[in-house]
């Protein structure tokens, strides 16, 4: 036993100098090297055009030249009602789409966490976000306006008596919106959320079952409250995308009525792409994303600070 | 408060046999402990009368009641689980007091009824914390507030005590036992430590492959046990298990010879004998073998002997000393002697 390990132990001092031929400088810089094509490729793709984008913010950009302008862009979008529009547009569209497919996953998680199907099935749910954003859009776009197909099932159940103007009226379109992103983004959350309550502690659960705690109390005294940070690691990441929210409204309201559905995203788009307006649309990019990083830091620190027990 | 009684009571999950056919009757303000290896189905049998599963078979009755379609909130039954299940959310009042709130106790009694809870277990100082930031043996004790501050049927306590250490445990059990006289309630108490089901139990029932083996007092199951299985769990070292051949009266094994037995007939057998009931003589006994090991405890000695291919346990006193590998002579108590069939492990009378 003993003589086998330092066998064992000289055999590991004979090949030690033949590693060591690498001189320490190569040693140290090889990880990086092995690393340096992914990082240089993520960086290009992100940071570059980052940086590029707040560098042009400070120019009036023409097909001519750059003009620089200091916070000229920056002091003409505060004082921009379009832009202030589209601040609380997405606010308002995105803050209830939010808070409904929050509401409507933590509802359907709670019935359905102690299924056995759903927790065999539970990839299925995935299904909506499978689908190409731009296909949906297209396909919401035709169910609410073109086709007509959901004015025309209403008229038939006898609900309504004639097509519904869902790009005229302001809260239609914006309904439409936050009828599309709810269906398309419930189910992640339901993932996330029956995830969340399956890994609670069954034992706590029953405990609570033979204190007296109906099904609804268990899950308002005890499973929310654990829930909590998975419940702010989800409303973070769907907050991120939907604060950017840009397919649907691109493909479905283009912003109309009056540009009542105009978000950010889209404001942005509209300013560089169509009125060619590259230094604006640079300056409010960069205004979203410190509004972004501001909010996500927000609720980052204040449920993960009181969720520790 | 509360009569118990399991029918026939079994739970099988698919092919597989976690208890068997269970009956058992527990009396009123009794405290009963199940008893056995892990494994052998105590939690499982616990579970079914709180109500936490349900049985394949049989009935659970409480006070005359049949229970079975009963849900476990209302069966108005309390448990301390052996992980505590404290709420990781709630301070340890918050904690305590759930069950009051839960079951509708006026709101102005709550605090008295918290605190009263809390100092039976002497915890009045922690009530602020989270269970988090407190130590195993308070955990434990915020857990046996949270169960009794409601004053239930029925309390049931899964090893309650086997995450705690050797000194704290053994505080802890004279508390309990202390608590239970005090608020005399049925309990139903699982171990797999002999010590505590024979420290606490009014009676223990003794499971094995999710069977029982043997229902008694302490005093029964120690000196009267029913078969081989219970005859070498219980006791410190276990009884001594010798198999031999049992003739007119006659037991025979190498080495061993017991005579004038009012045992009839000629069977295969397995003597038992404690090793309180073995004596060390420098004189001719039942039995010859060399000294294999001594270990001293401080009060006795445990003496160790190998006689042919079996090693016997022997309880000496404290001073006992003698050179390894000697030979020695034990003689038994033969009023203490047990008798078991070799094949089924029944006691033979
Ligand atoms: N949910 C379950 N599914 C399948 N087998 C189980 C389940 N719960 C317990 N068992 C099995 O039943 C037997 C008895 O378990 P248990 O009652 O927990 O034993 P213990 O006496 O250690 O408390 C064990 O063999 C265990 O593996
Ligand atoms: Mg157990």
């Amino acid at each position: 036993m003993t003589q086998t390990t330092l066998k064992a132990e000289g055999a590991a001092l004979a090949a030690a100098p033949r590693r060591a031929r690498r001189s320490p400088f190569q040693r140290k810089i090889f990880p990086y090297l092995l690393v340096a094509p992914a990082v240089i490729y993520l960086l290009g793709i992100t940071l570059y055009p980052g940086v590029f984008a707040i560098y042009q913010s400070f120019f009036v950009v023409t097909f001519t030249g750059w003009v620089p302008n200091g916070v000229g862009n920056y002091v003409d979008l505060f004082q921009d009602d379009e832009f202030w529009a589209a601040l609380w547009n997405t606010l308002v569209i995105g803050g209830i789409s939010l808070t409904l497919q929050c509401a409507i996953a933590l509802m359907l998680a709670f019935f359905a966490y102690r299924d056995p199907l759903i927790r065999g099935w539970r990839i299925i749910f995935l299904m909506p976000m499978l689908f190409m954003p731009s296909a949906v859009a297209f396909i919401w776009k035709l169910a609410f306006m073109d086709g007509r197909v959901i004015s025309d099932l209403l008229m038939r159940v006898g609900l309504i008596s004639e097509n519904i103007d869902f790009l005229g009226v302001v809260w239609n379109a914006r309904l439409t919106l936050i009828v599309a992103d709810v269906w398309q983004w419930t189910p992640f959350l339901f993932i996330i959320f029956v995830a969340g309550l399956q890994a609670q502690d069954k034992e706590i659960e029953e405990a609570a079952r033979l204190d007296g705690a109906s099904w609804p109390a268990i899950f308002w005294n005890i499973s929310l409250p654990l829930m909590r940070p998975v419940i702010a690691v989800a409303v973070i990441l769907r907050g991120i995308d939907i604060t950017t929210m840009f397919t649907n409204v691109f493909i479905m309201t283009q912003g109309t009525p009056g540009g009542t559905t105009e978000t950010i995203s889209y404001f942005i788009y509209r300013t560089g792409f169509r009125l060619f307006n590259f230094g604006y649309a640079s300056a409010a990019s960069a205004i979203m994303l410190i509004l972004t990083i501001i909010i996500a830091q927000v609720l980052l620190k204040r449920f993960f600070r009181s969720g520790r027990a | 408060m509360a009569e118990i009684e399991l029918r026939n009571i079994s739970k099988k999950w698919g092919h597989f046999v976690g208890v068997k056919d269970v009956n058992l009757t527990i009396s009123d303000e009794e405290f009963v402990v199940f008893l056995g290896p892990s494994g052998c189905g105590k939690t499982t049998t616990m579970r079914m009368i709180a109500g936490l599963e349900d049985p394949s078979g049989g009935e659970v009755v409480i006070d005359g009641e049949v229970v079975n379609e009963v849900d476990a909130r209302d069966r108005d039954v309390a448990m301390v689980f052996q992980s505590y299940a404290l709420y990781p959310n709630m301070t340890i009042y918050e904690n305590i007091r759930f069950p009051l709130r839960m079951r509708r106790v006026p709101k102005e009694q709550h605090a008295a009824l918290v605190q009263r809870a809390a100092e039976m277990v002497e915890l009045g100082d922690y009530l602020e914390r989270k269970p988090g930031a407190l130590s195993g043996g308070q955990r434990q004790r915020a857990a046996l507030a949270r169960a009794v501050v409601r004053q239930p049927h029925v309390f049931l306590m899964d090893e309650p005590l086997s995450n705690l250490d050797a000194k704290l445990r053994t505080a802890m059990r004279v508390q309990l036992k202390h608590l239970q006289r005090q608020l005399k309630i049925t309990t139903v108490y699982v171990t797999h430590d002999q010590v505590e089901a024979m420290t606490l139990a009014d009676r223990i029932v003794i499971m094995d492959g999710g069977e029982i083996q043997q229902i008694g007092t302490p005093h029964e199951i120690y000196g009267d046990p029913a078969n081989t299985f219970v005859a070498g769990f219980i006791g410190s070292p276990p009884m001594n298990l010798i198999a031999g051949h049992l003739e007119g009266g006659v037991f025979s094994a190498a080495g061993l010879r017991v005579e004038g037995l009012a045992l009839e007939g000629s069977r295969e057998a397995v003597l038992g004998v404690r090793p309180e009931d073995c004596h060390v003589n420098g004189a001719a006994g039942h039995l010859t073998g060399r000294i294999f090991g001594i270990e001293p405890t401080g009060d006795q000695t445990f003496v160790s002997l190998r006689s042919d291919d079996t090693l016997i346990e022997i309880r000496a006193d404290r001073d006992f000393r003698a050179p390894l590998d000697s030979t020695a002579q034990i003689s038994f108590d033969l009023d203490r002697l047990y008798f078991f069939d070799a094949t089924s492990g029944e006691r033979l009378r």
